[in-house]
């Protein structure tokens, strides 16, 4: 079960704040939701935990990230990770690419371009949600990280989002992402309506 | 006017008769009180002291080198008692065991995974929960490897090699090599003469189907409870099997404990349908754990595993093809089939037939010359390929056949009854030799679909179909008129594991009149201990009520090879009747000598002897089994007992013909069976109310493959059908209402002229359902749509062919 995303966040921050957040792996990691990096082996080299929960099923899952570039030049990362489920009866990769572009009025834009791919139990009962799920997770992991990079800075704009940060939950929460599912559900057919309208 | 004394005395024959509700008697099931309270004893319910509970740890890859295991923090946690993996099974040579199909299969994964879900290591602790918290602490690690997902690929110069344990060989177990994924090729008939037929032919049809991997899931998943005796070296296992008997041979060859100190007991089976035929990874496990730690172990597969590891059925890719002329005629048939056995060939079949009996593709047709080549090949799926409520490969076969008729049907434009008509074997040709191989023992195929057509008023439907066509609506017809081949059978073609596949009965009469008789078969829901007793009662003269049925304890049932194929009735069920033909001829010695006749004199009479012509001289069966324990003729020894141990000379071949009424939403693709019309000729029938209750089980079954079910698998391996969220089990709600009818063609060569019948409806209905499908459609070109019908797949042909737009 793989699915590719391709997303843009846009930063109200420069991008050479944005780049040297990326250059953060633990911090970056720290954005994904249930996500954390438990062990830093080398620069390159990290193990990390991710624990997600979804309906009735806890997945945690512990893997290595490699960082596979770290291209100053075009602002870019990429990293793979993968793990397994602590039940062994689940795994996942992830192949990560993130860059900064210069955005509109003096801020940034993130960019990111990801293949992930879920075997075992969690690809047999989570296959039909996993774009959608992935789709959440980026989104989550968008918004945690432009906290992050505008955090970085003074004022009220920092510390709304230095507030933002403290709340967002340590863990993939199944309700709450199931109900962003629902969202996004409607929003697309509403979405379509329109287009089908106009 | 009084009655004469022959009427009193025929009706008190009759009387007599039905007293002893013997065969044909609609006798209530004996089983279901005990189910219906509960009560049942099924191997989940069994409790020995100091049992112990093996679970398994299992690949989350399709394809994987295994790195490494760490068993040390699971084997930390208190209350494990043992971790083993394939090097624990190594010394003991148990890392790897037969399977049915002359394959082997790893027993836990030995250095790579071939599927997901695969055993790798097994747990054993004091209760489910400390097992299933240990499996958490097992580390294994995995290098992933290239997934062979699609059959069409196995064959492929690239494709990665599976099983690196037979690369290189070019000879398998039934066959040349012609690849590392190569499993086998076995062809049947003629190819020459039927690709000259097809040359030569007036018109030719041909169409490519997949028959989906499926799965039966009985109610009850796989299990057992392995005991072993450490004083006595004797080993007991309670187990899920359809053929106790071959398990107790299997577990002695592996294990090397004498035949006689293993003890295999069949309890209560919550449905099979061909999935509990096999040995599985699971039942050795426990039992070497038991073996090793001297206490029981009890092991039970949950859902998902069942789903994902325990035998598949099906999982045949099928290119058919008829030669005929302008009229219709079968002039030749050609089957080619691409057959996904999954990693490991553990197919369920009589050792010489690694395609099961799929050869009986000819159908109910007079088809002069055929050629059928199977190619089996191996693929990172769980390995199967079991008869799921149908005799070897039969329902593939059935499909095939049956699909190929309504396609040249339609080609020629020839109604789809009409065809089947010109070419049915007729009533004169039985016995019939089919161009694969077979002889047909007996059938009537124009009057069972004569007696369909105008059931249903065929014509009528035709008509409403054409009116509906007509507004724009989808109305479909589907009509199936199939031949099973049951009752494997013959040992000198069919045997398992060399074991020849006869099946047998004993039976014991006491004293007064009761019996109890043992049988090598094992119901899991077919009624034995009814029908039986019903066929022993009509036999013996005996009251079916006094008659008790035990099946299924190695230790006390003779030798048999079980219950699949629907062979009780045709094999199991042709031993108890001469079995108790053997115990009444020495019951009618006895009589005469009580009698002080020749026993030349008597006649039988429903539960007695008579002296011909000398009303009142008679001795009943309950007399004769008194004396037979206490006065008895000159030299002959006490006791009425016999055993009969029964090769049949042929297979037996009910048939039947299904009408399916279909109507279907051309917006949403929701169908809707409005009709389903089953006639079942299965030769004698013993009691019909269960003959009943099996064909509802059967259609409903085949409703649930033909609408629903699937286990399919995306690309690396991930199976996206192993949970009741996807794989469709019909309920109530969904199931349509069955109408149902008969005609008896007795079977010749079957002592009681029985043919079985189980699986005839689920053969048969599912390409009826297909059938009908198509037929919606096929006045815009459609020959054929594969399985599942569910509403997405109709659906998308309906938008297709634009049907689904509103105006």
């Amino acid at each position: 079960m793989q699915v590719e995303l391709d997303k843009s966040f846009p930063i109200d921050a420069a991008p050479e704040k944005a780049w040297r957040c990326l250059q953060d792996i633990p911090g970056v990691a720290g954005c994904m939701p249930g996500a954390e990096i438990t062990e830093t082996i080398d620069d390159s080299h990290y193990k990390g935990r991710v624990k997600a929960k979804l309906g009735p099923a806890t997945m945690a899952f512990n893997g290595d990230i490699e960082i596979m570039g770290l291209d100053a030049d075009n602002r870019q990362l990429r990293l793979v990770g993968h793990g397994q489920d602590s039940k062994g009866s689940s795994s996942a990769k992830m192949d990560l690419t993130a860059w900064v572009v210069d955005g509109d009025n003096g801020g940034s834009v993130l960019k990111g371009e990801a293949q992930v791919s879920v075997t075992g139990k969690a690809a047999s009962l989570g296959g039909r949600m996993m774009t959608q799920v992935a789709d959440q997770i980026l989104n989550q992991f968008g918004k945690n990280f432009a906290n992050n990079v505008m955090a970085l800075g003074d004022g009220a704009a920092a510390e709304e989002a230095k507030e933002a940060l403290s709340e967002q939950p340590k863990e993939l929460n199944g309700l709450a992402f199931v109900w962003s599912l629902i969202v996004g559900f409607f929003r697309n057919l509403f979405g379509q309506r329109k287009a089908n309208a106009g | 006017m009084a009655a004469s004394a022959e009427d009193i005395q025929s009706q008190t024959t009759q009387q007599r008769a039905d007293e002893l509700q013997g065969i044909g008697c609609s006798r209530k099931r004996k089983e279901d009180p005990r189910f219906v309270q509960g009560k049942g004893n099924y191997v989940d319910d069994i409790k020995l002291p100091g049992m112990l509970f093996a679970d398994m740890v299992r690949s989350p890859y399709a394809h994987a080198r295994i790195k490494g295991i760490n068993k040390e923090k699971a084997l930390a946690l208190p209350g494990v008692h043992a971790v083993l993996t394939a090097e624990d099974l190594k010394p003991l040579n148990l890392h790897w065991m037969p399977t049915l199909a002359g394959d082997v299969q790893a027993v836990l994964a030995d250095e790579k995974v071939h599927f997901q879900y695969q055993e790798v290591a097994v747990v054993v602790a004091d209760d489910r929960y400390i097992a299933a918290a240990a499996i958490d602490l097992v580390e294994v690690e995995y290098e992933p490897l290239p997934v062979l997902v699609d059959a069409h690929r196995a064959m492929d110069e690239d494709a990665p090699v599976l099983r690196e344990d037979l690369a290189g060989k070019t000879q398998g177990a039934h066959s040349e090599r012609i690849h590392d994924n190569h499993i086998f090729r076995w062809e049947a008939g003629d190819k020459e003469p039927t690709d000259r037929a097809f040359d030569q032919a007036e018109v030719t049809v041909k169409q490519s189907m997949y028959y989906p991997r499926v799965h039966p899931s009985p109610l009850e998943t796989c299990g057992c409870v392995a005991s072993f005796d450490k004083v006595n070296e004797h080993l007991t296992v309670y187990i899920t099997s359809q053929a106790p008997h071959v398990v107790r041979t299997v577990v002695s060859m592996l294990s090397g404990i004498p035949e006689s100190k293993v003890r295999i007991v069949s309890p209560d089976i919550g449905g099979g349908f061909g999935n509990k035929v096999g040995v599985y990874p699971g039942y050795v496990n426990s039992i070497v754990a038991s073996i090793v730690l001297g206490r029981p172990v009890k092991w039970v597969e949950d859902r998902m595993e069942h789903l994902s590891t325990t035998a598949f059925a099906r999982d045949y890719h099928m290119t058919g093809e008829l030669a005929a002329d302008k009229d219709g005629r079968i002039k030749a048939l050609r089957v080619d089939v691409l057959a996904d056995h999954g990693a490991f060939d553990a197919c369920a079949d009589p050792s010489k037939f690694p395609a099961g009996l799929f050869h009986i593709c000819t159908g109910s047709y007079d088809v002069p010359t055929a050629y059928v080549k199977v190619d089996g090949v191996y693929t990172n799926k769980a390995p199967g390929g079991v008869a799921y409520r149908c005799s070897f490969r039969v329902t593939e076969a059935v499909y095939v056949i049956e699909r190929m008729m309504d396609v040249l049907a339609q080609k020629l434009g020839i109604d789809k009854a009409e065809i089947r008509r010109r070419n049915f074997i007729r009533r004169e040709q039985f016995p019939y030799q089919t161009a694969l191989g077979w002889e047909v023992d007996s059938g009537d195929y124009h009057t069972a679909l004569d007696k369909v057509l105008e059931a249903v008023d065929y014509e009528g439907l035709r008509r409403e179909q054409a009116e509906k066509r007509e507004q724009g609506e989808l109305m479909g017809i589907g009509l199936v008129t199939f031949t099973e081949i049951v009752g494997a059978g013959p040992t000198r073609t069919c045997d398992i594991l060399g074991v020849g596949m006869f099946d047998s009965a004993e039976i014991r009469v006491h004293p007064t009149g009761s019996v109890i008789a043992r049988m090598g078969t094992i119901t899991q829901g077919q009624g034995h201990q009814t029908t039986y007793a019903q066929i022993i009662a009509s036999e013996l003269g005996l009251p079916s009520d006094q008659i008790q049925i035990e099946e299924g304890d190695t230790d006390t049932a003779p030798y048999g090879l079980g219950t699949y194929g629907s062979r009780s009735t045709p094999v199991g069920g042709a031993a108890t009747a001469m079995a108790a033909r053997k115990i009444r001829a020495k019951a009618q010695k006895i009589a005469a000598h009580l009698l002080e006749v020749s026993e030349h004199d008597l006649e039988w009479d429903v539960d007695r002897f008579k002296v011909k012509g000398v009303p009142g001289q008679e001795k009943t069966m309950k007399d004769v089994a008194w004396a037979a324990y206490n006065n008895l003729p000159e030299g002959m020894e006490p006791g009425l007992e016999a055993v009969d141990y029964y090769d049949p000379p042929n297979f037996t071949y009910p048939f039947g013909c299904y009408l399916c009424v279909v109507d279907i939403d051309r917006h949403t693709g929701q169908t809707d069976i409005r009709r389903f019309y089953a006639l079942d000729d299965c030769g004698t029938r013993i009691n019909p109310m269960i003959i009943e209750g099996q064909i509802h089980g059967g259609l409903n079954e085949g409703f649930a493959v033909a609408m629903g079910q699937e286990l399919p698998f995306d690309e690396e391996g991930n199976s996206l059908g192993n949970t009741f969220m996807d794989y469709f089990i019909p309920t109530f709600v969904e199931t349509p209402k069955w109408e149902t009818d008969y005609t008896v063609t007795p079977s010749p060569h079957h002592p009681l002229g029985a043919k079985g019948v189980a699986e005839s409806p689920h053969v048969g209905s599912i390409p009826c359902f297909t059938s009908a499908v198509v037929d919606a459609f096929s006045h815009l070109g459609i020959t054929h749509m594969d399985m599942p019908h569910n509403a997405y797949r109709v659906w998308k042909q309906a938008h297709a062919l634009g049907l689904d737009k509103r105006n």
